[in-house]
Order: C-alpha cells, then structure tokens, then sequence
C-alpha cells in the first residue's frame, strides 16, 4: 500500500469524522420546534406602554418567580380580538375564550432539582435580564425553540455553540456557567444553595 | 481500485480520532448522564403559585384548625393553626398526611349496589321507596354540624336520629343520667385540673384534641418528679404487648387486673369515704364493695388502694376519666366533687340537646342511613335497608347501597365544639379542593331527595348559626387577634372572619351550673372494653375508613407502632 | 455571620405519636412503600421507642426522634463519600444531602453512626393523581440513591427568597422551622441557630439536662436532647455493644 493511499484514506475518515462531528452532530442532537404563537415583545411593550421586564414577568410577594405570564394577564387587553393577525386569532379562539394556558416552551427550563431564586438575582443583586437572557425580549425576534433530543432541555442550556467556545456573554445555563459568574464575585454557595 | 480490510482499519481509526476533536463525544457524555437522570416515569411537583389557605380537619369530631399549602391548586402540605385556641397548632401524626387521602386507591367514586355498580338516580328511587315504607334510622358519626341538624329534622318525621359517641363523649354519659344536663353540654376542665387520674383512656396519645391534653402535661408534668399536672394512669399490663404511651409517660402508672375498673373505682370511694378524704358536702353514696374485694378484684393489695385514694386528693383538684361510659368511674368523680367543679366535669356555657347513642337499639327501621362521618366498623342491624355514605371504602361493605360522599376538605361544613373541650367553640371549614364529580353527602342526598321539602341546605344552617352568635353577642373571636363578638359591626364581618378560619370561643365554664344527685352507688358489669388489649389500638381513634398512605411511615417502614388493627390499608 | 443551626429535642416531652415522621415524609417528598419493612423503609425521621426494662408500674419508656445530626467535626458520611454527594455547608452548618450525585455505593450509611441515612431501594411512586400532592420545593429521587435530612432546605429556600423580595439580607426566623420542629405537639422538637447567644434554642443546649449522642465519637452532632430523667441521659454512650435496652 502506498503512503499516499494511506494518507488518502486517513484523510477520508478524519474528513468524515470532523463534518459529522461539527457539522451534521448539532444539526441532528437538537429537533427544532415552533412556538405556540408568534409573542413579539418590542410591538407589545410599545403598544401597552410597558418599560420593564418585571411588569409582566413578575416577582410575587412571597419572593417566587411568576415566569412566563397567565392567560389572565393576556386576557386583560385581549379578551377580544384586538389586531388581525392569525396570531391572534389563535390566541384569543385557542386560549383566552376556553380559559386555557398557554404551553410556552420555556427557554430557560432547568432540571427539577434546581433552585434558582429570581428575587435574590433580580431583587437584591440587580442582576439585569439580559445577563441571562440576553436582549431578545427587546426584540420583535420570534425564536424557534431547539430542544437536545437526549437530555431533553433547550438548546440556551448548553449555548448555541456546540463547542461551548466564542460564545455570548449571556449563552449557556448550565451548573458550570452559574458557578463561573459566583467564582467571579467571590460568592461560595452550598450544594443546597441552588438544589433541592 | 480495491477497498481493503486496511482501508477500513485505517479510515476508521482516524474517524475515531477525528471524533475525539469534535464535541461528539464529551456532548453525548453530559447529555446521557442528564438523560440518565430523568426517567419519565419518575413523578414530578407541580408548578405554580403558592398559596396557604387556612380550614379545619373534619376527619374526626376534634375539628383541629389545619393550614393548607395549596401549590397550583393542588394541596401539597399540611400544618397546624398556632393561634387556635385548643390545638395551639398540633395535629393528631395522621393529619399529617391527610392531603393524599383524596387519591388514595379506595376512594370511592361511583354508586355502588352490593355487588353491581349502580347510580344516584337508582339509589334516590330506593330510597324514596324505603320512606314510604317505614321509619328511617340516620346514624350521624359526627353530631353538631349544620349537616347534622338536616339529619335530626329528617329523622323528626320519619324515623330516628342516632350519634356515634366517642369514648370522650360515651364517659360523660352517665353525667346525663344523674344531673339532667346533656353529654353534649359536658366538657373536662383540663386546664384547672392538678390530678388527673385515668382509666385508661390514652390521654397522651389519641384521646380528644391531640393538641389539648399532651400539651398540658408537657407544658406542666413531663420530666418532673413533682409536676403541676399529675397524671395518674390505670391501665390493665399484658404480658407481651407493649403498655400505652400514657402509661409509661405518666406520673404513676397503675397496672390492675383486665376489666377491674369499677372495681378500683368503688375500693376508691370506700377510702375516700371511711377516711374522711373528701369534703362532707361533695359526699356520694357509699359504694357496696369492701377494700378486700376491690383488691382481690383488681389485683393491687389494699394498702396500694388506700394509697392511691390519698395521693388522687393529695393536690386537688382531681379529675378522673373513664374511656367508656362505666358509671362507677363517674360516681368516683361525683365522691370526690369532681362533677360540677373547676378542674373537674363542667358545664359548657351553651345550652345543647342530647344525642342518642348509635349503640343504643334503632328498633325496626326499614331503612338506615349512614353518614361519612360514621367509624367504618359500626354494624347497624341487618335486617334494614342499609344506605351507607363513605368517601373511601374500608373493605368488606355489608351496606345494600355505597354512596360516594365528599372526602377531604371537598365541602363545606361547619365545626361544633370537639367532644372533650371545657369551653364551647365554633368555626366554619370551608371547601379548599374540589370534589370529583359523582358525590354527594349525605345531607345534600336528603336535601335533593325533596321527600322533606322543609330541609334546609347545610350553607344556610351555618349562615342562621352565625347569626345567632352575632345575635347573642358573647365569646370572642380567635383569628390572627381576639375580638369580642359584641365588637363586631355586622354579622357579614362576624361570618367573613369565620369563613377565614377565625374560631369562635365561648363564655369560660360555669362549674356551678350542673350538679349530680346519686343516691346510691350505680351497679356495674366488668367493663368489657379493657378486657383485651387491642382496645388500646393507636388507629382506633382514627375515623375514615381508611389510614393516610404516609402512616405506613409509622408501622410498617418502622416499628415505632403496631400495625392497625381491622384496616386494610 | 454563619448560622449553625441545631435542635434541642426534649425527651420528657415526646410521647412518640409519629407526627414529625409522617410531617418529614410530606415535606420532603417521600412516597409510602408498602413493600418496605423497618430494615428498608424510608424514614428520614425516625422515632425509636426505648424502655428502661423494667416490668409493672416501674416501666418507663422514653420515645427518641432520630434524625441526621448534622456532625460538624469530621464528618463521618462526608468523609467516606466518593462522589462528593454530601458536604457541610459553612453558611448554614448544615450536611447538605445531594442524592442527584449519589452513586449508590451506600459506604455513607455504613460510616454514619446514628443510622440517620436510608437508601431508595425502589423509584418512587404514588397511586394515580397523588402526584400531586408533591411538595415543589423538593426534588423527587429516583432508586439506587441515598437520602438524609436536609434540615427542610426547602423551606430555607423559601425563607431567603422572601427575604430577599421584602429587601431583607437575613431570613426571618419564624420563616424557617423544619417540618418536624413545626408538627411535633408538645414542642419537644426545638429548632434555632446554636450560633446565636440570644436564641433560646442556643442557650437550651447548655443546660446541665442537655446531651448528645456518642459524643466520645467526635462527631459534634448539633442535634442535643434533654431529660430530667438519668436513666434517659444515660442512654447518650451506649451502643448495641453494651446494650441494655431495646432498639425501637
């Protein structure tokens, strides 16, 4: 066998190796879904005259986090048909006159044994949103939802980089990324600090 | 040109090498182990927000105040109300885990008539039938509510009203008989008593409001060898089963013979009386034992009898309690003035009716009609039309037709004063969780049937009870402060305070309202219930047909208790 | 300040009615197993019944709630763990219990001389709808994993972010009480921080009645009980080595 024939064919496999491990792998780990309707944030916010986050996705009394607001909190403007668009006309047929919530799919869903407390981040350290979550609820942007067809969490968990390098401040919510931004600050927290 | 077995060696070992510099295989490494770690079939909480809402558990006549953390709707924790008055914030080890009841695997959902399964159209045709027929008999587990007043008008026309007494409310029984007074309108002066002898009743553990009596003797008797409380208990000793909490936590326990209680409580008296032990004017009849037959009885010598009478009134006040309605023991409480004193059996300020024992004969009912509240092994006879309510089935039904009723916390219902309390008390429970469709309680099955159209529905009763305690203007109100019931502007706010789980508390008991006439020693079988010692049985105390899953903790996955007797589950 | 936080478990005053076990269970998420026995069931509080062996109205028995004690020196369980499962927490004092990183290999249980851990030998499971009824504060385990008590994390949890909500640094203390120190009837359970001179909880833990439990292993357990009663207090060395008395 020749040494070119060698490196021909040493060459095929690592091609091969390297277009499907950094090509066709994140294309195939991660099924790509829709939203349930089309939420633009900058047209609501302008058009409700809301100017913070935490105006819809609140902090209640009792320090936890509402999340994602209710159908009533839409229900509030929209218990008819206020615009044209299919959007909402889905929104107000499909959940409000049913009373039915929304399933959003959640960005930032993290495993049941974590706690993440939005009060002592948001609250008392005045941690800005877009840390976190970036700009995008700044945006009219309507972002496909990709979700890890093993782990079953959302691609923003990980980051969309799949090397994990050259990413965005904000990209990637897993342990490693809370305790770099604490390792950072100099804040030590127990294992039960973030679990539960 | 060939592909070789080479070929492939060699292209492979360089894909191998080449993946090892793709994310490949460090990405599937984490994403297998969080696949790993979240299997499907592993439950999970809901989500959503929290709130705590407060009621009263009605699974027993206590009526303990209860808070319940309701996340999404859902209860997901239980606690108790520290600011109520008799519990002061306890709950009985079952209430803990009362939540779950209502999806434990017996709940039961649909009519069922004896084998087959039926319908609430069939069952109300049966009954109507049986109306028709001859005289109904409604056994009523828990007398007092509003639920309970349509059952005693229900019964005035057409058959009779029966209740299922607890031991607390069977002892006071022959209180009844001597003064005229009600069982109902009894109560023991707990708080005011110095000595409290026992016979055994499990006062440290299943006896009236968990919280009531175990908190007094903690806070007044435990680790003392000279403690404010004294608790005497008499209690039989078996050889291989452990004896109760109550009697080796106690100040002095008193092993006697199986059955000798009237026997001690006469020997008792007789010392009492021949040693001028107890004051002329609280004077009762001589008892027609003599110590040696007491002591041959029960077991202890004479001496040990003599003792004991003096240490019971060493530090009055004293106050003896039967765990059945054996007369000798209340005759003993009547020698020492105990009934009709502070620190003994008193008279609740309000003015109740008299129930009549469920043990007592129904005559010849053509129907009866079991309430939810009644204990699962009551028997009612069985030549009548049994139409039993239950929201769990206990196993091996005798009842012609099983009704589902509501389970926990699934209606409103009001809570009368708890058999055992000196003062009186009053609170509304209101539905926390919604009932699965296809119940009804036994009240609602009267009010619906229309065969007596003079009913009341049970929200109205509660509404003409707050009225009258707003119309009558004494006691206070205990929520998160105390008010007057005379502060109170209008009964909407009495009722709103109420609905909140605000209770009512009475007027402090007048001892000097009731007073026993006994002239002669009441004659007495031996008391049947102490002869064997599962009567002493931890679960018995325990109304619902069925145990909350988590007891198991208690019994099974440990062996801090026995195992419940006459439960499957 | 590092909060050291303890309990004072009053033995004259618990009548062992099981109401902190089953309260502990609720809490923390841990399903009934009716296949389990004493040897495997789940009790991450656990109430053992003792007698002073005597018979007739000499008997006494005391009732001992038993649960993780929290060992500041030397931590047996977080000593032994090969996967760093289990750490003490120096802000609370608390051992903290992670069963997501157990592997299982049990040499925890082995090395915790107060019995106070227990193995998930089978997955959790409720009847149908019972799910329900789960507390959301609490991670739910899965078999083949160890579990203790956590000192009621959950409710810390809640406490801080209260706290946190209101502006507040430090939690209010009334808004953290452990399922078993809130249920138990005669407040025989007592918990507090026994770093905080001013909380009784503290000042309790050194009165001449207070003791715990093989301390001659130096183990520092913050769990202390208390008994007048010397044949109770006597009970604080003894191992099944020189057992007098029967273990519930």
């Amino acid at each position: 066998m020749t040494a070119k024939r060698t490196i021909l064919v040493l060459g095929l496999g690592l091609a091969v190796a390297l277009l499907a491990g950094w090509v066709a792998f994140p294309r195939a780990l991660y099924s790509r879904r829709h939203q349930p309707l089309e939420f633009r944030h900058k047209t609501h916010a302008e058009k409700s005259g809301v100017a913070e986050c935490s105006q819809c996705h609140a902090l209640r009394d009792d320090g936890t986090f509402a999340g994602i607001p209710t159908i009533e909190t839409c229900a509030g403007c929209h218990s008819e048909r206020m615009g044209t668009s299919k959007a909402e006309a889905i929104l107000v047929d499909t959940y409000i006159k049913p009373g039915q919530e929304i399933p959003w799919l959640v960005y930032a869903r993290q495993p049941a044994n974590v706690w993440f407390s939005h009060a002592i981040h948001v609250k008392r350290v005045a941690l800005a949103c877009a840390e976190c979550h970036s700009t995008y609820g700044e945006t009219d942007e309507v972002r496909i939802y990709e979700v890890n067809r093993i782990s079953g969490y959302s691609r923003d968990i990980w980051g969309h980089s799949i090397s994990r390098l050259r990413r965005a401040p904000h990209e990637g919510m897993k342990m490693s990324d809370c305790e770099d931004c604490h390792r950072r600050h100099n804040l030590e927290v127990g294992c039960l600090g973030c679990h539960q | 040109m060939k592909v070789t077995r080479r070929d492939l060696l060699l292209w492979g070992a360089a894909g191998a090498a080449g993946l090892a510099i793709t994310p490949v295989p460090w990405k599937l490494l984490d994403d297998v182990s969080i696949w790993s770690q979240n299997w499907p079939w592993i439950p999970q909480p809901t989500h959503g927000p929290v709130e705590v809402k407060q009621s009263f558990c009605t699974l027993c006549p206590n009526g303990c105040g209860m808070r319940v953390r309701m996340a999404a709707g859902w209860p997901v924790g239980i606690a108790g109300v520290a600011s109520h008055p008799i519990t002061r914030g306890a709950l009985c080890p079952l209430g803990y885990g009362a939540h779950q009841l209502n999806w434990h695997p017996q709940r039961l959902r649909t009519v069922r008539h004896r084998t087959n399964s039926s319908s609430w159209e069939e069952a109300r045709a049966a009954f109507a039938k049986a109306c028709g027929e001859g005289p109904i008999a409604i056994i009523d587990g828990y007398p007092g509510r509003a639920a309970s007043s349509v059952f005693e008008s229900f019964a005035q026309k057409r058959g009779s009203y029966r209740a299922v007494l607890g031991p607390e409310m069977q002892a006071l029984s022959p209180y009844e008989m001597w003064s005229g007074v009600p069982a109902a309108g009894l109560g023991y002066d707990l708080e005011n008593a110095q000595t409290v002898v026992s016979f055994g009743a499990p006062l440290l553990d299943g006896w009236g409001t968990p919280g009531r009596f175990t908190r007094l003797w903690a806070e007044r008797a435990a680790g003392s060898t000279d403690p404010q409380l004294r608790l005497i208990q008499v209690e039989p000793s078996f050889s291989g089963t452990a004896p109760s909490r109550t009697a080796t936590r106690a100040w002095q326990w008193v092993p006697i013979h199986a059955g000798a209680e009237a026997a001690l409580a006469a020997g008792l008296a007789r010392v009492l009386l021949d040693e001028h032990l107890v004051s002329v004017s609280a004077r009762g009849p001589m008892p027609p034992i003599t110590l040696a037959e007491a002591a041959d009885e029960t077991g202890l010598s004479i001496g040990a009898i003599a003792d004991l009478a003096r240490t019971m009134v060493a530090r009055p006040p004293v106050l003896v309690i039967a765990n059945d309605g054996n007369p000798a023991i209340a005759a003993l409480n009547v020698v020492l003035g105990a009934a009709g004193a502070p620190g003994g059996i008193v008279r609740r300020a309000k003015h109740t009716e008299s129930y009549a024992s469920a043990a007592a004969d129904i005559g010849s009912a053509r129907a009866v009609l079991i309430d939810s509240t009644v204990p699962w092994n009551f028997a009612p006879p069985t030549n009548a039309e049994v139409f039993r309510f239950a929201a769990w089935d206990g196993g091996s039904c005798t009842a012609d037709w099983l009704l589902p009723a509501p389970g926990f916390l699934e209606e409103l219902t009001d809570v009368p004063t708890s058999p055992a309390s000196a003062i009186a008390t009053y609170a509304v429970a209101p539905t926390l969780l919604k009932a699965p469709p296809g119940v009804q309680s036994a009240a609602q099955f009267l009010f619906l049937s229309g065969i007596d159209p003079t009913l009341m529905p049970v929200e109205k009763i509660i509404h003409a009870r707050c009225a009258d305690l707003f119309r009558e203007r004494a006691g206070t109100l205990q929520g998160q402060d105390t008010t007057p019931v005379a502060k109170f502007a209008s009964v909407q706010k009495l009722e709103e305070q109420l609905w909140k789980g605000a209770v009512w508390i009475g007027e402090p008991p007048r001892s000097a309202a009731f007073r026993c006439a006994l002239k002669e020693w009441p004659a007495t079988a031996r008391s049947a219930q102490s002869m064997s010692s599962s009567s002493m049985n931890w679960s018995k105390a325990w109304r619902a047909p069925v145990l909350p899953p988590l007891a198991s903790k208690l019994y099974q996955e440990s062996s801090l208790r026995e195992a419940p007797e006459g439960r499957n589950a | 300040m590092n909060a050291r936080y303890g309990m004072v478990i009053d033995l004259d005053r618990c009548t062992g009615c099981g109401a902190c076990m089953v309260a502990c269970a609720s809490e923390n998420n841990v399903p009934s197993i009716p296949q389990a026995t004493p040897r495997t069931g789940l009790t991450p509080m656990l109430v053992r019944r003792v007698s002073n062996e005597m018979e007739g109205s000499a008997r006494r028995e005391v009732f001992i709630p038993i649960t993780c004690m929290h060992c500041e020196r030397e931590t047996p369980c977080v000593s032994v763990c090969p996967q760093q499962a289990v750490e003490v927490d120096k802000a609370t004092g608390i051992v903290m219990q992670m069963p997501q990183r157990c592997l299982g290999c049990r040499y925890c249980m082995t090395a915790c001389p107060y019995h106070a851990r227990y193995f998930n030998w089978w997955d959790p499971a409720w009847p149908a709808g019972m799910e329900k009824s789960l507390n959301p504060g609490v991670a739910v385990r899965m078999r083949g994993v160890v579990e203790k008590c956590n000192m009621c994390h959950a409710r810390l949890h809640s406490a801080k972010a209260k706290a946190a909500a209101a502006g507040r640094r430090e939690i209010d203390p009334a808004d953290y009480v452990p399922a078993c120190a809130e249920a138990c009837p005669t407040a025989a359970i007592r918990f507090g921080n026994l770093a905080d001179q001013n909380d009784p909880v503290s000042q309790e833990a050194h009165s001449p009645d207070a003791f715990r439990f093989l301390t001659r292993l130096g183990t520092e357990p913050k769990l202390y009980y208390k008994s007048k009663e010397a044949w109770v207090r006597a009970l604080a060395e003894s191992t099944s080595a020189n057992a007098e008395v029967k273990h519930g």
